[in-house]
């Protein structure tokens, strides 16, 4: 069994006609929050829900806490989806939503034991929504809102959290107070990749980072990979050409040239 | 004949249950749909059984000429394997093709519902007397339905039921958020077949008693009505079963009623069931649009009517803070609204005792003085947020404070106290009332 949290070999992923991930390989061990960087369309959330097994990569190989496939591991991965793919009008209670966290492991015919609402009722507290448990989710504001669903992560007992914009709507004191629970959870053990977009706070939250800009521009530590130049390609227009060339690439692939 | 009747009366029966079961099962799994934002999927689907109930119905006539009175079968067997071409179609379409959902479903409907027309009409010619059955499913035709009906609507109520109950949890996430049900490792291609199917079910046997043009209208008004009033998924489910039943009930119980007024005066003409049970559903979905106490029509007018009538009280009361005492013709100088509306607004501060009046003169009390006060330092606290935290110009930022005066909760002044440290002057030099003194 090797340490490696999520380890991915030439991973590519293409979106109808477009690619999204090119060549992507790298390794993340465990125990760190990772910060993942890059502009819009540079492939972050792809690259989650590759991961995750919700889209089927072109070619590559993902493997999962320990060269394990996700298929294997469902339990062991918690994902929070970024806020503008939920339906917040749904009839549903902020209680239920974290309830949801235990879903993948209910008893026979799916019943929710008690343990799972105890459970529930912890991770709500933990994230100070107790008083909010019976509301449903519209009525709760943007930070409420990301609180329930790190909550429903939090229930899973999971080993790996993919969390996509996790700070998109949200004020400071709750961005850092989400950020105060994910470090206890790395003091688990547990791995984080979280999906970034302020670069002034990459350095305090993070202590290992990729950026992505459809290729992979660097994966490492902090410190080793978060520079200028790095920052340049991932955020600068220079990749216009390899984007072009890469795109009809994937027409041709996908039979539209 | 009695309302019992229609429950026991061997006639009367089959239509009844056979209606309400089927509303039953039809409005649960259009809630399911309404959930999912497919709710068109039901209207493609139907029409698209058309030209399956037509080639079903001629393959019976020619195979087993002599019975029809068990066509019903030739015409479920065909209403499903076109649906089910329709959904693939709209299937295919949406994800290898990438063509737009709504263009997809329209794209289906029209289709095939055309192709079932063209097919009913060639009919017309080589098995007359076959094809009114099909004319009857149009609108659908409850009052032929017998013993049989009842026992098989009832048993595909009961699966509906079933799984709903059983597969509630999963169900729940598999509709709010498909991805996450997919990464929880849940089941979500068992569901999603499970919904398909008794979706699919519930609608083609509900074409026998609403029919194909109507049915999908039948699915979806509970729903509707439905999520008027609960925020919960069980209620939500619950409240569209009954809803359903109950436009079942009553569009049956409607027709029949209706059919035999008909008859005594002499008109040779029906009620027919389906249009009757649907006319009742949209009538209850109307309703609770209108009328539901929470998201309903007319109670957000009456909030907004309260709101606003609070914005003009507090106005009046801030103008009373600036001047020691007011006439009513001085208010109706500053405040353009009826005089009706005034001695209103002038009724309420007085009942609220926030004012006094003297010798035709106005006064604020100190309750009120306070209040106004509290209400100044609002709008003055959200001047100055604007102009010196999001450097909003001067000109501006007093209309907007206008409007934020009314809306700012406690809890926002105290971190606005907080923010601006404890100001004491707006950026038009007025000075904050103090918060110790109010």
């Amino acid at each position: 069994m090797n340490q490696y949290a999520v380890e991915t070999e030439s991973l590519h992923v293409n979106y109808g006609k477009t690619a999204v991930l090119w060549d992507i390989s790298f390794k993340i061990p465990r125990g760190c929050i990772v910060g993942i960087l890059g502009q819009n369309g540079a492939g972050k959330s792809t690259l989650f829900k590759a991961i995750l097994g919700l889209i089927k990569p072109l070619s590559g190989k993902i493997d999962l806490l320990g060269g394990c496939r996700v298929s294997d591991v469902r339990q062991k991965i918690a994902y929070v989806p970024q806020r503008e793919s939920i339906d917040w009008d749904f009839p549903i209670t902020a209680e239920e939503v974290v309830l949801m966290g235990r879903y993948g492991r209910l008893g026979l015919f799916g019943r929710v034991r008690k343990a799972d609402r105890e459970a529930a009722a912890n991770a709500l507290d933990l994230v100070g929504m107790r008083l909010f448990a019976k509301r449903q989710i519209s009525q709760l504001s943007g930070g409420q809102q990301q609180r329930l669903f790190i909550a429903r992560a939090l229930v899973q007992d999971a080993d790996l959290f993919l969390l996509d914009e996790p700070f998109a709507g949200v004020d400071m004191a709750t961005e850092k107070a989400i950020m105060e629970l994910l470090k206890v959870q790395k003091q688990q053990g547990k791995t984080i990749l979280v999906i970034h977009h302020d670069l002034s706070t990459v350095e305090e939250y993070f202590e290992w980072s990729i950026l992505l800009n459809t290729r992979l521009i660097a994966c490492g530590p902090l410190t080793e990979v978060f520079h200028r130049e790095n920052l340049i390609r991932t955020f600068g227009k220079g990749q216009m050409l390899f984007d072009e060339a890469a795109d009809s690439l994937a027409k041709s692939q996908s039979g539209f040239l | 004949m009695s309302l019992l009747d229609f429950f026991t009366d061997p006639v009367l029966r089959g239509p009844t249950w056979g209606t309400l079961f089927m509303c039953i099962a039809s409005s649960l799994m259009g809630g399911v749909l309404f959930l999912k934002r497919r709710c068109l999927l039901g209207e493609s689907l139907s029409h698209a059984a058309y030209p399956g109930i037509v080639a079903g119905v001629s393959l019976f006539a020619l195979l087993f000429p002599e019975h029809d009175e068990s066509a019903f079968f030739g015409m479920l067997a065909g209403a499903f394997a076109t649906s089910f071409l329709g959904f693939k179609a709209i299937e295919w379409m949406e994800k290898k093709e990438k063509v737009r959902s709504d263009a997809a479903l329209c794209f289906v409907l029209a289709l095939f519902f055309g192709i079932g027309t063209v097919a009913a009409s060639a009919m017309q010619s080589s098995l007359p007397s076959w094809r009114t059955k099909i004319h009857a499913l149009m609108f659908g035709q409850a009052a032929t339905m017998s013993d049989f009906h009842i026992a098989l609507y009832a048993m595909l109520t009961s699966a509906v039921a079933l799984f709903l109950f059983f597969g509630f949890r999963h169900l729940q996430a598999v509709l709010f958020d498909s991805d996450y049900a997919k990464t929880a490792g849940l089941p979500v291609r068992w569901i999603d077949w499970a919904i398909f199917w008794l979706f699919l079910f519930a609608l083609i046997l509900g074409i026998r008693s609403v029919g194909i043009v109507l049915m999908s209208g039948m699915a979806i008004a509970p729903a509707i009505a439905a999520r008027q009033f609960t925020d919960r998924l069980q209620s939500f489910f619950c409240l569209s079963a009954l809803f359903g039943a109950l436009s079942g009930l009553a569009g049956n119980i409607i027709s029949v009623m209706g059919t035999i007024a008909l008859s005594k005066s002499g008109e040779r003409l029906t009620l027919p069931t389906g249009p009757s049970i649907i006319l009742i559903g949209a009538a209850i979905a109307l309703l609770s649009l209108l009328f539901a106490p929470k998201r309903g029509w007319a109670f957000r007018i009456c909030r907004i009517a309260a709101f606003r009538f609070r914005c003009l009280q507090e106005n009046v009361l801030k103008a009373m803070w600036k001047k020691e005492s007011y006439l009513f013709n001085e208010f109706q100088e500053i405040h353009r609204v009826v005089p009706l509306m005034l001695h209103a607004i002038l009724w309420r501060l007085k009942q609220g005792g926030w004012i006094v009046k003297a010798k035709e003169q106005y006064i604020l009390t100190a309750d009120g003085r306070r209040k106004a006060a509290s209400i100044v330092r609002l709008h003055r606290l959200w001047e100055l947020y604007l102009a010196s935290e999001l450097g909003v110009s001067h000109e501006k930022i007093h209309l907007n404070a206008e409007e934020m005066e009314h809306i700012l909760t406690p809890d926002i002044e105290e971190r606005l106290t907080r923010l601006l440290a404890n100001p004491k002057v707006d950026p038009h030099s007025q000075p904050i009332p103090e918060r110790s003194f109010l």
